[in-house]
């Protein structure tokens, strides 16, 4: 008898032991170097960062269980074909089920396009392109809201300012940044305005003193540049060495530090970035704030604004995978996700949807933001007009 | 009028970094032959150098770029020595595979000392002219200065000094310089650390004006190569005024035309050059 109670001892010390051990592998592919990692690093130690939370607080509960959560991250330069094999190596190789990061649109929709066949569930971060959620794949979400529903709020809040003739500065071959120019430019039309150019540039393009020419002499009321955070720095410093005088607008998420490193604050003041309410210290929740201090703390760089779409994505991952109680039924937990009310520990200011955080396309969505450069920070001004029950409604229209 | 004159001071200081680059090359090539592809990625280490030492170590930006000059000679010696000499008497193929190896060693090499992050080397030089509604940024102003003066200086090197002569000699006959008692080991080292020199020169402005980054000077070497091509192999005008048309087109094309295909056409007109001279601009027929 006594044998039998040792034994029944020794089993539940060893299953107790075992739950404490239970290790969760979540994968992560992103752009870690190249032209896209500005975006990319920083949501990879987002992710890294909400792992170590959340096992600090316990890990993972399902059932009797509790799970650590292991990261492991993939560089996929933000590389379609490169985005397609990390995933493949996290899937086939590693055995991992739930993937998160993606911060660039070309490599997400390569991964998107076959995602909906495996057994994995695929949470989207910075990633702005609209079709991502528009394919009806039930084993994405994304944090971040498309590109055209901030181009929309955009337009509207340039027009209010009085403005008729735009140019408009951008990688506009790249298609999410194309919508949001053409979401800005219907809203613009609607108010009389109108964009008297579109010039673009390449993601590697550093000179962009010959298009800042030609949009001098059209004599425009504003500018509007869209691109990745670098080459945006350089067009607003450019501008103003060219005396390009007029309301600089833009759509880039780029922080304080990464414009620093090429324009001076004198020559960035002024500047508006209009985009989703993404994390800027001064218009930060309590959430934004502690992100920002531990993040800094831990990495010794300021976050990007939009890093918290990956630190959010863990959050939601992690609240799904209770409220279905499993981390080996994937469609569970994907199910679970498009129930999720917004957890309490994200970053990003979502705005519910029938009080959920993802709709029915599994589309998050942020109110938008008006932030200006002022004395070396990006302070927050104003809301942008945000209707995201319309936009939601809209998007399940789109094939 | 004066969106063409913006146009042709904002191609100025790209098309002197063109020739600067060019030039290296072009030295190279005319003198031993080899298609130097590493060039682009060698001057990046030079821009990526003199960023650090004024970043890192708080330098003047003067002393940093005059260390960064000091180790691309040195940098120049030890390529020639230790990756081109031992194939110099092997077929062409071997030059070519070890320029193909190099610039992958030294792009890893950029890649492991010094990160993946874009760097810009701050130079405080902020302050704009403005000369008849034509705006100059001072960096600008420095570059295009600075490109002139060595180009003045390779030129007085190669036209007037003894050592120029000889690597002229050894250019036009390599055996008839032997004849003349004209050091031909020497000679290779000196055109390599002149030509690194110049890359490093060309890897500050770019660093400066611009951004260095993991694959810009892959991008740098063949807009290098398409000059040479341009202006003709080997020679120095050639590379001058080839990298300046480049420079200049790619400027005027963007404004007038389309930005999205200025480098397209800016390679349309470089084909149309040679279809009208194949030797290039300055070549011999």
């Amino acid at each position: 008898m006594k044998l039998g109670t040792l034994a029944a001892a020794f089993a539940l010390a060893g299953t107790a032991a075992f739950a404490a051990e239970k290790t969760l592998d979540i994968g992560v592919s992103d752009a870690l170097t190249g032209g896209a990692a500005v975006y990319g690093l920083p949501q990879a130690n987002a992710v890294k960062m909400a792992a170590e939370e959340i096992n600090a607080a316990g890990g993972i509960t399902v059932g009797d269980d509790t799970y650590m959560l292991n990261v492991i991250a993939y560089d996929d330069k933000a590389n379609p074909t490169e985005a397609s094999n990390s995933v493949r190596k996290l899937l086939d190789r590693d055995g991992v089920k739930f993937i998160l990061g993606f911060c660039c649109s070309g490599a997400t929709g390569a991964v998107a396009s076959f995602i909906e066949n495996e057994d994995a569930v695929m949470l989207v971060g910075n990633a702005a392109e609209r079709s991502i959620t528009t394919r009806e794949i039930p084993n994405l979400t994304r944090t971040r809201p498309p590109a055209d529903y901030t181009g929309a709020a955009a337009g509207t809040f340039v027009a209010q300012k009085g403005h008729k003739k735009v140019a408009v500065l951008g990688a506009l071959d790249i298609g999410f940044y194309a919508s949001y120019v053409d979401a800005f430019e219907k809203e613009l039309e609607k108010a009389g305005g109108e964009i008297i150019t579109r010039e673009s540039f390449g993601l590697k393009d550093r000179d962009m003193t010959p298009q800042l020419t030609k949009i001098r002499e059209l004599g425009p009321d504003a500018i509007l540049v869209v691109g990745y955070v670098e080459p945006a720095a350089f067009i607003y410093r450019q501008a103003v060495e060219l005396g390009i005088d007029v309301p600089r607008y833009g759509f880039t998420s780029g922080s304080e530090e990464q414009f620093l490193r090429v324009a001076t604050s004198e020559q960035m003041e002024g500047v508006w970035d209009l985009r989703p309410t993404e994390l800027t210290l001064l218009s930060a929740s309590d959430n934004g704030i502690a992100y920002h201090k531990n993040y800094s703390e831990k990495y010794g760089i300021a976050p990007s604004p939009s890093s918290p779409y990956a630190y959010d994505q863990t959050y939601a991952l992690k609240d799904a995978i209770e409220a279905a109680g499993t981390v080996e039924d994937t469609e569970a937990v994907a199910a679970a996700l498009r129930e999720l009310p917004v957890p309490d520990e994200v970053v990003m200011q979502y705005l519910p949807v029938d009080g959920k955080m993802f709709d029915v396309n599994g589309q998050a969505y942020t109110s938008n933001g008006a932030f200006q450069w002022q004395n070396g920070n990006w302070v927050f001004v104003q809301d942008l007009p945000s209707d995201a029950a319309a936009y939601s409604a809209f998007l399940s229209t789109i094939d | 009028m004066i969106e063409i004159f913006q146009q042709i001071i904002n191609g100025m200081a790209i098309g002197g970094v063109y020739v600067l680059i060019a030039l290296g090359l072009t030295t190279v090539f005319g003198i031993l032959g080899i298609a130097h592809f590493a060039h682009g990625s060698v001057s990046m280490f030079g821009g990526y150098l003199t960023f650090f030492l004024v970043v890192m170590w708080g330098l003047p930006l003067l002393a940093a770029i005059a260390i960064a000059l000091v180790v691309g000679l040195v940098l120049g010696l030890l390529i020639e020595l230790l990756a081109y000499r031992p194939v110099r008497n092997a077929s062409h193929i071997n030059a070519f595979i070890v320029a193909l190896g190099l610039t992958m060693m030294v792009e890893g090499l950029n890649l492991e000392f010094f990160g993946h992050e874009q760097v810009v080397i701050p130079t405080n030089l902020n302050r704009v002219f403005n000369i008849g509604g034509v705006t100059i940024p001072e960096l600008r102003l420095y570059v295009i200065l600075a490109a002139a003066l060595l180009i003045a200086a390779m030129t007085v090197f190669v036209e007037k000094t003894k050592t120029g002569q000889a690597i002229r000699a050894v250019a036009e006959n390599r055996d008839a310089a032997i004849l003349m008692g004209v050091n031909v080991n020497t000679i290779p080292l000196v055109v390599f650390s002149i030509s690194t020199a110049l890359g490093v020169c060309a890897g500050v402005m770019v660093g400066a004006l611009f951004a260095i980054a993991p694959g810009i000077g892959e991008g740098l070497v063949v807009k290098g190569f398409a000059v040479l091509v341009l202006g003709g192999l080997g020679s120095i005008p050639g590379a001058v005024i080839g990298g300046l048309v480049l420079g200049i087109t790619e400027a005027l094309a963007a404004g007038f035309i389309s930005s999205a295909y200025k480098d397209v056409i800016a390679f349309i007109i470089m084909i149309l050059v040679l279809l009208v001279r194949p030797q290039g601009l300055m070549g011999k027929a």
